[in-house]
């Protein structure tokens, strides 16, 4: 198995960020015939395909459009282009080398749906994709792909770009409505869902950059032709972000089910010279860390993470080897988290952060033993009891680097200093 | 009406309750600190937790509406955990500020300690500081510290002062409660926001320091201060009065009061008040006892003649109160001579939309009901020409309690002064009254906490006091001035005239005082 | 007294009827006041914005304070933001940041004395394969060195 170029096929054309570029390769010709289609067919399809949400949740996609009230309410489509988690950097390639993709993806999805108006809401940091996202809709609406009646189909669609101001919690779907919405972006509370009460009360759908762009090809060539790639539960192909210690880091997209290993080691290049692999975070920060024994058993699909107690998540795959020191890398992760958190409900708000001054009472030397014990009870209790998930994505890290990691921990505690390493921490940093 | 099951017990609901309403109605026990049923639902404290039969995972009891059959239960151990858990993490930045803060002894937080508390605190990292003794305006001073974010007064400020003075800045555990740049929290409804703080991050600066809670009596009144007539509680002990708080009443006023009416005790306690009947005649001014005082101005009203007396009535006092003097002075004195004294016609009508009302007399309905009754169909001008021509020789005056409100008063006087002999039954003290030459009798009255009544409101709603406490023992209510100055004498209520002291009405009893002292509850060690 | 020019002034009210909610028009409005004010905004500012757009003072203000890429302080000519999160960390990125603020003289977050540069940790920027990297103002500068980085800056007037 190898790399597979569904969605990234013509990336590496620069003129396929242009609308001439992108139709000379076929684009638009799906959307010819999405509209010839009946929506409900179309929503079938997808649902019959196995999409499931590549932002990370890994929702069915089909099923999550199942859930708008089948009347005449007037919904939303919005794409959730805030891409905040860490190790995540395929939505921006997506955004810069092909913003029609995404365009005609959502204007099918729209079509499916029953929408008139989207929204893509891009992180406040990422200029140049706005840019190339500005230029591609003004290009739709001048060709008549946007607006009123597209392609003469009688279909309405509006689609605009909301800038964001930097908050990692406006990826969590219900926090980029209340910040779509003009409010703090703070999550809501579920029950009501967004498909039933989304963006301003109204029926709402929130789905990934790749995950609607994706459904442009589910269309194109059915959803059995979907599933060729990928496993059963996990169908189609993927973009995976690889960073860290690794020679080769970009964006891959290879089926899923492909083997983790693989990825690192033939696609990304493998270890830098003289370095061992020590441990790979596969999801974004937000997953439970690998060791490098799990990693060996380890494919890239939602059950086999799951299986070793871990989560694909958003695809963002960072490697750590052996040069790097654990407590010193979760210190970065609970600093993140604290710093992101939004601050609503009492267990992540106060939990994230006593999480990162622990840990950085460890780091300075001025840890106790019993500290290593309180993180895992602190994380523990974190976990399940909050308005979203970012309580979650900051207890997971913290319990899986202790557990799996604990010797270090110790010694640190022990010693006041890193065990890989051999420094403290004002030496690491000055 | 979908039934559901709570801790055992089955209880039957309208459509649409949530969880945690269903349950305080039941009367159990749920800990919560950012639900309040007057404002919108938060889900921000994850305290209301509750285990519902089927749910691997506890849910929060506020944002779940009943179904039918629902088994519901937050005595398990595991919801025990995730409360204890869920108090621990409101506590780790939590100042120990117990010592100096107005709330203890009511603090959703002391209270939640004793039942689930962690003896054992595990926080040993620095505390996050935020502001202390912030001015947030007129009436609150806020400690940013102790707040714990539940953000109903925020919620209030949207959504029922509609004034959005403030807001939570910052993220994580920075957030701070606020007012943007030093603009002041000034609305007509500010205190309420004291109120519903279930910790000591917004306190009164009229209460601030003054008093311990458990110090502190309650009962129930209705507030005098306009003619909404807020259900209210009052607070007080030996010393006198110290605060008033809203309590719910589904007809009149909701959960809320405006901050007007917070300071209707100070018209209650002693300093405010007149203690002695002030007797003054061509030798001068003299003291005496009321009831003497009364007796006195009977000789005169004896051989007054209907024609030259006239009454003048505040709509400050009960029903009952109205009824005596009213039939005292149109049958025993013969004078159908009796004005209502309005005191502020232009902003009379006026209402803000919320609860307060430009009438700021407790019982303008109560005493005009009780004028048609007895046929009175007298106005003000009669009165005027009265006095200016010496027609009307003695005047009898139940002036307003809440001198506050009665911006004409000193114009009053002046006007009434111009009559032979001046009458003026009032409950608090004032110069302008010290001042008057000619025959004058001041006569100290009760005031409303001090007596049973009925005030009737803007809306015709009659509501019934009862008496709280005595502050001036000797004043006189408007029903017994009117018996002693018609010369009959007060009748003792025989039918309980010594009463062991822990079964008078208005001491607080023992089980009462219970509630606010922590000896008699504690969790496990 | 702060007052938006009549372009920012255009923008704002085009902002106010773009969206199906006034107040999605808070965030762009922030960005064009931050803009005009050199970089950072005042308790002043939100005021005159609150009366432009007739949205109270403290919803605006609450935005304001929740977001990281609007400046309560003022900063330099150039806003030099290193990633520092986890996949940057890996590579550098941490050290590249204190080579910088070394190099160039000043503390995290304070402005250099010639008014040019204020230096920032930041989260991930999603460009977690081209570690370690930074934002200047708009623009993203990857597959950073200390050497590569200052030489950038230095060329920065």
């Amino acid at each position: 198995m190898a790399e597979v170029k569904l969605l990234t096929e013509f990336y590496h054309l620069p003129e396929y960020q242009t609308l001439a570029g992108y139709k000379a390769k076929g684009g638009y010709e799906t959307l010819v015939k999405a509209l010839k289609m009946q929506p409900q067919a179309i929503i079938d399809e997808v649902k019959a395909s196995g999409l499931r949400g590549r932002g990370g949740a890994g929702f069915p996609t089909g099923m999550k459009w199942g859930f708008l009230p089948k009347n005449n309410e007037p919904r939303f489509l919005l794409c959730n282009a805030d891409e905040g988690e860490p190790g995540t950097f395929k939505d921006r390639m997506m955004m810069e080398r092909a913003p029609h993709q995404l365009i005609e993806g959502m204007i099918i999805s729209a079509f499916a749906i029953g929408s008139n108006k989207g929204y893509i809401y891009v992180r406040g940091e990422y200029v140049y994709p706005i840019e190339c996202l500005k230029k591609a809709l003004k290009e739709a609406y001048d060709a008549g792909l946007l607006g009123k009646n597209i392609l003469g189909s009688g279909f309405d669609f509006d689609l605009d770009v909301y800038r964001g101001a930097g908050a990692y919690i406006c990826g969590e779907e219900t926090g980029m409505i209340s910040s779509l919405e003009g409010l703090k972006g703070q999550p809501k509370l579920k029950p009501p869902f967004p498909a039933v009460q989304g963006y301003l009360r109204k029926p709402t759908i929130v789905n990934n950059v790749e995950t609607l762009a994706a459904v442009t090809y589910i269309v194109r060539d059915g959803a059995q032709a979907y599933r060729k790639n990928g496993t059963e539960k996990s169908a189609g192909t993927k973009l995976f972000s690889l960073s860290g210690n690794v020679m080769k880091p970009g964006n891959y997209e290879v089926p899923l089910g492909y083997p983790l290993m693989d990825l690192i080691m033939k696609e990304g290049g493998g270890m830098k010279p003289g370095r061992r692999l020590k441990a790979v975070i596969p999801g974004g920060s937000s997953a439970p860390v690998l060791t490098a024994e799990e990693v060996a058993k380890a494919n890239l699909d939602y059950e086999s993470l799951a299986g070793l107690g871990s989560m694909l998540g958003s695809g963002a795959v960072i490697v750590m080897d052996d040069s790097q020191c654990m407590v010193d890398m979760l210190g970065v992760l609970t600093h993140f988290y604290a710093h992101e958190s939004c601050g609503q409900c009492t267990p992540c708000r106060e939990g994230t952060g006593w999480l990162d001054k622990i840990l950085h009472s460890i780091l300075e030397g001025r840890g106790r033993l019993q500290d290593i014990d309180l993180l895992i009870k602190i994380a523990d209790n974190m976990k399940g009891k909050t308005i979203c998930a970012l309580s979650d994505a900051a207890a997971l890290p913290v319990l899986s680097f202790v557990t799996k990691f604990r010797d270090e921990f110790e010694f640190y505690v022990r010693e006041g200093r890193s065990k890989v390493k051999g420094t403290t921490y004002a030496e690491m940093h000055h | 009406m979908p039934k559901c099951t709570i801790n055992g017990k089955e209880v039957e609901v309208k459509e649409g309750t949530t969880i945690i309403k269903a349950m305080v109605d039941a009367g159990e026990r749920i800990a919560h600190y950012c639900w309040h049923d007057g404002l919108s639902v938060a889900g921000v404290c994850r305290l209301c937790m509750v285990e519902i039969e089927g749910n691997p995972r506890v849910q929060i009891a506020c944002n779940t509406t009943i179904t039918e059959g629902m088994k519901i239960n937050n005595t398990s151990e595991k919801v025990k955990e995730a409360v204890k858990w869920g108090l621990d993490f409101h506590l780790i930045n939590h100042p120990l500020d117990c010592p100096i803060c107005d709330q203890a002894g009511e603090c959703g937080l002391q209270d939640q300690y004793m039942e689930y508390g962690k003896y054992d605190p595990e926080m040993a990292e620095p505390k996050q500081k935020k502001k202390k003794v912030v001015d947030l305006g007129p009436t609150v001073v806020l400690d940013s510290e102790r707040c714990i974010l539940c953000s109903r007064c925020v919620r209030f400020t949207e959504e029922v002062s509609k004034t959005n003075e403030l807001g939570i800045f910052n993220r994580g555990d920075r957030s701070e409660i606020g007012t943007h740049d030093g603009m002041p929290l000034d609305n007509k409804y500010s205190l309420n926001t004291v109120d519903i703080c279930p910790v000591g991050a917004l306190t009164s600066k009229d209460f601030r320091f003054r008093q311990r809670v458990w110090y502190l009596k309650d009962a129930e009144t209705v507030c005098n201060g306009c003619a909404t007539g807020c259900n209210v509680k009052v607070y007080y002990n030996k010393e006198g009065f110290f605060r008033v708080k809203p309590v719910y009443n589904e007809n009149v006023n909701g959960y809320w009061m405006c901050d007007e009416g917070r300071d209707i005790y100070k018209f209650v306690n002693r300093e405010t008040r007149l203690l002695k009947a002030q007797v003054r005649s061509n030798s001068g001014w003299s003291e005496m006892p009321a009831g003497a005082a009364a007796k006195h101005a009977h000789e005169l009203l004896k051989t007054t003649s209907g024609d030259s007396l006239a009454l003048v009535l505040t709509a400050q006092y009960t029903v009952e109160e109205f009824d005596a003097i009213v039939s005292t002075f149109v049958n025993e004195f013969k004078t159908k001579k009796i004005y209502f004294w309005i005191n502020n016609k232009e902003t009379f009508d006026n209402f803000d939309g919320i609860l307060l009302r430009g009438d700021k007399n407790p019982n303008t309905k109560g005493l005009l009901k009780v004028l048609e009754k007895h046929g009175i169909t007298a106005t003000w001008n009669d009165l005027s020409q009265g006095l200016a021509s010496g027609a009307i020789k003695t005047v009898v005056v139940a002036g307003p309690e809440n001198q506050a409100v009665f911006p004409d008063f000193h114009e009053r006087v002046k006007e009434l002064s111009k009559a032979q002999n001046l009458i003026w039954l009032q409950a608090g003290k004032n110069e302008a009254l010290m001042s008057l030459t000619g025959n004058v009798w001041l006569i100290p009255m009760k005031t409303f906490v001090e007596k049973d009544g009925t005030f009737i409101n803007h809306a015709g709603l009659e509501q019934k006091f009862k008496k709280v406490t005595t502050v001036v023992s000797e004043a006189l209510t408007l029903t017994e001035a009117a018996l002693l100055m018609s010369g009959k004498n007060l009748a003792i209520p025989t039918a309980q005239p010594f009463l062991p002291l822990n079964q008078r009405p208005d001491q607080v009893e023992l089980e009462a005082r219970k509630k606010n002292e922590f000896v008699f509850r504690r969790g496990s060690l | 007294m702060f007052k938006l020019s009549e372009q920012g002034l255009a923008e704002v009210k085009k902002e106010l009827s773009r969206y199906e909610a006034r107040d999605s028009a808070i965030i762009p409005s922030l960005y064009v006041a931050q803009k005009e004010n050199n970089g950072f905004i005042t308790p002043e500012i939100i005021r005159y914005l609150s009366q432009v757009m007739d949205i109270p003072e403290s919803r605006i203000n609450e935005v304001f304070k929740f977001y990281t890429m609007f400046n309560q302080q003022p900063v330099g000519k150039y806003h030099v933001q290193v990633c520092t999160n986890i996949s940057c960390a890996l590579e550098g990125g941490r050290e590249l940041a204190h080579h910088i603020c070394h190099e160039l003289g000043v503390k995290y977050g304070d402005v250099t004395a010639d008014g040019r540069f204020t230096v920032s940790k930041v989260e991930c920027l999603g460009s977690c394969g081209t570690a370690p990297m930074m934002q200047v103002n708009d623009t993203y500068y990857e597959n950073l060195t200390p050497e590569t980085a200052m030489n950038l800056l230095r060329g920065m007037k």
